[in-house]
Formats: C-alpha cells, structure tokens, sequence
C-alpha cells in the first residue's frame, strides 16, 4: 500500500516547490529571487528524501547531499554576481537589467509609487517614572565626574 | 480505503485548498497600494484565505490517513509552509530571509520525521548557518535604506499565482492518483519489495537499517564515491570562481576610474 507518510511529503515538497516557483516569477529583488530559488531546491530535497525512505534505498538522500553542496557553489557564485550588478546599477532591481530583454518584449515601466506604504512607525515612549535624586555636590566633591 | 475515499472525498476538498491558496497568494504579494478596490483589505482576506488552504489541505491529507497520526510531521510541515510563503510574500527581504531561515527549520523537521538525520542537521547547518548567512551579508551591503520601490511591486502577480496553482493541482492530483491506486506501468521496482522478496543475506535484509546515517556514508563513498569527488571540486571551482570575478571587477573598476 502507498503509505501516507509518503503522500504527504511529496505534496508539502510540492507545495514548497510552488511557492518558490511564484516567487521566483513574481519577486523582483534579486536576493529574494535567490531565496525563492533554494526554496524549490527544498521542496526537492523533501520529495528526493521521502521516496528515498519509500523505497528504502539511499540514494536519494545521496543525491540531497548533492543538491545541498551545489546550493552552497551556487549561492556563492550568484551572490557574487548580485553583487556585481548592484555595483553596476546601484539597485538590485532584476527590472534594472531590462535591456537585455527580447526584442519583441514591451518595455516594463513602473507606475508612481508613493515614498513609503504607510506612516512611518510610531515608537512607544517611556513615561518618566520616579524622581530625579536630588545630589549635595558640596558633600561629594569626590564624585563630579561620575 | 484510501481508493474509496479519493475520487468522491478529497478531490473537491484539495481543489478548494489549491483555490484559496492562489487566491490568497495573488492577494499577499507586494502590490501597489490603491490599485484595486481592495485597497488595504487585502492583506487581511489573503492571510484568511491562506489559513483556509492550509486548514484544507491538512483536512484532505487526514482523510487520505495521513496526517493526524503524524502530528510532529503536521507540526513541521507547517512550519515549512508558513515560512516559505512569508518568505514570497514579504516585502522587506531582511525579513524574507528570517522566513525563509524558519522555513529551512520545518524542513530541516520534515527531513528528520522522514528519517533523514545527517540531512536534517546538514540543512540546518549549511542552509541556515552559511548559505543565509551570506544571503544576509549581501542584503546589508546592497540594500537601501527603507524599502526600495522595486520591493512593493512585483511582476505579474495574478498571472504567476494561478500559474503557480495549476502547477500545485497537476502535482497533486498526479501524487493523490499514485496513492489511490499505483499503475502498472509506472510501479517503480521497489528496493523494499526487492529486499524482501530475494534471498539475501542478513546484511541487505535490514531495508531501514538501525543506522541510518552508517549507511548514508556507505551509499555516499560505495556508489557515488566519484560523484562525491567531483563535488568537492565543483566546490573549489566555485570558490575559486567567486573570488576571481569580484577582483576582476575591482581591477576593471580601478580602471574605468583611472580612465576617466
């Protein structure tokens, strides 16, 4: 019979999956784009890692060991990369590097953005509590550069 | 039971949970604000309609007899899911990369229920402790200070949240198919059938051996030994890779400043 232990890691790994599919569409930050990416990388490792527990064989958790060490080549290199175009540009904006689109692509043009979404937050404030104590300084000559 | 229950209980009760979560998926991510007439509603209507997908897909895995005897993989599954779609849908990425730390965390979880020890803490170490580590370095070196425009937009939401729906419907209707009933054409010869069918000795009969993490390092260094070879030299190429361009870029930026 087809455990349900199984079902459900393949559908939480599928669920994983697509939402760093619809971040990696969506996002436009080039760093959270990367994130989105090692998302799907771990709804990989879970599918991989359960089947390997189905079939009692190892080699899928061999090949999470794989996947693992190419995420940390990959992260390293993109990182370096992210790092070159931001110096580039000064945005890390993926839309920043429009021109490299097709030809037939249209323009991407960004509507007017107020400054921020919201009125800058408000921090809560102590009330003074207590009483300042009040000091001889005639008494203490000791301590005026306490 | 579970071939019962399928094509009449659950299919209209996952269809439901995949619904609301593109809906409310579509609702969450960075948008204008006043683009629509939700206005600032939406916030709150996706976070109930996540809720509702998410309380719908563990209803249909508990009718499929999964979830609910699992409740630490229920937990932790959880946990994955929530930090994964916090992640997408945060605008801050400062705070995209916490998420996605607890993320790795319900994984790291997942990974362990399912019996993976080495690859639990390996996530947790290597994912967590290094690779966010340096997501988050880049993040204070590049990001400015507020939140950038490019940030409360994104591209195409609505049509990458139901691009991202039909994906999850065909993923699990294909994996609630497999579980009902395992066609004849696709049953993958299964170790665990083999092990237990075959006459072999005491060595091979243990199919979830005692210890799991001896016989990792043996599949590891036995079958994929140069595999394992060729890892260790991707991971110097990378290295070597990485510090190459950053100081050719610092060399060819030396010059444009010299030239000009």
């Amino acid at each position: 019979m087809f455990p349900a232990l199984l079902h459900d890691a393949l559908t939480v790994g599928a669920v994983l999956f697509v939402l760093g599919l619809v971040g990696i569409l969506t996002r436009r930050n080039l760093i959270v784009m990367f994130l989105s990416a090692e998302l799907m990388l771990q709804g990989i490792s879970v599918s991989l890692v359960a089947w390997s527990r189905y079939h009692g064989d190892f080699g899928g958790q061999a090949l999470v060991v794989f996947v693992l060490t190419v995420a940390a080549c990959e992260a390293a290199v993109a990182l370096v990369f992210v790092l070159q175009a931001f110096s580039r540009t000064g945005r890390l904006d993926a839309a920043a590097w429009q021109s490299l689109r097709d030809a037939e692509v249209p323009r991407r043009i960004d509507r007017e953005l107020p400054a921020t979404d919201a009125a800058p937050p408000v921090w809560p404030q102590l009330t003074p509590a207590g009483v300042r104590p009040r000091r001889d300084e005639t008494a203490e000559p000791e301590r005026e550069h306490v | 039971m579970i071939a019962a229950l399928l094509p009449t209980g659950t299919t209209p009760l996952l269809a439901a949970a995949v619904a609301s979560g593109t809906v409310s998926l579509w609702l969450l991510l960075p948008q204008a604000p006043g683009s629509d007439w939700l206005g600032h509603r939406r916030g709150a209507l996706g976070l109930v309609l996540g809720v509702a997908a998410l309380a719908a897909l563990a209803w249909a895995g508990r009718r499929l007899g999964g979830l609910g005897d699992e409740a630490v993989f229920q937990i932790v599954s959880l946990v994955a899911i929530v930090g994964g779609a916090a992640t997408v849908v945060t605008r801050s990425p400062v705070y995209s990369a916490i998420w996605f730390a607890l993320a790795l965390a319900g994984v790291a979880g997942v990974l362990l229920v399912l019996g993976a020890q080495f690859l639990g803490v390996a996530t947790i170490v290597v994912y967590a402790g290094a690779i966010l580590v340096m997501f988050l370095f880049v993040l204070m070196l590049a990001q400015p200070s507020g939140l950038a425009p490019y940030d409360r937009v994104s591209n195409e939401p609505l049509l990458a949240a139901i691009a991202g729906g039909v994906l999850l419907a065909l993923l699990t209707t294909s994996i609630g198919r497999l579980s009902a009933d395992p066609p004849a054409c696709c049953t993958i010869p299964s170790r665990a059938d083999a092990v237990a069918t075959a006459p072999v000795g005491p060595a091979a009969a243990d199919a979830l051996a005692a210890d799991p993490l001896a016989r990792l390092g043996r599949e590891l260094f036995g079958r994929h030994l140069l595999a394992v070879e060729a890892a260790g030299l991707l991971l110097l190429v990378a290295l070597v890779g990485a510090i190459a361009v950053v100081s050719r870029g610092e060399v060819a930026e030396a010059t444009r400043k010299g030239a000009s």
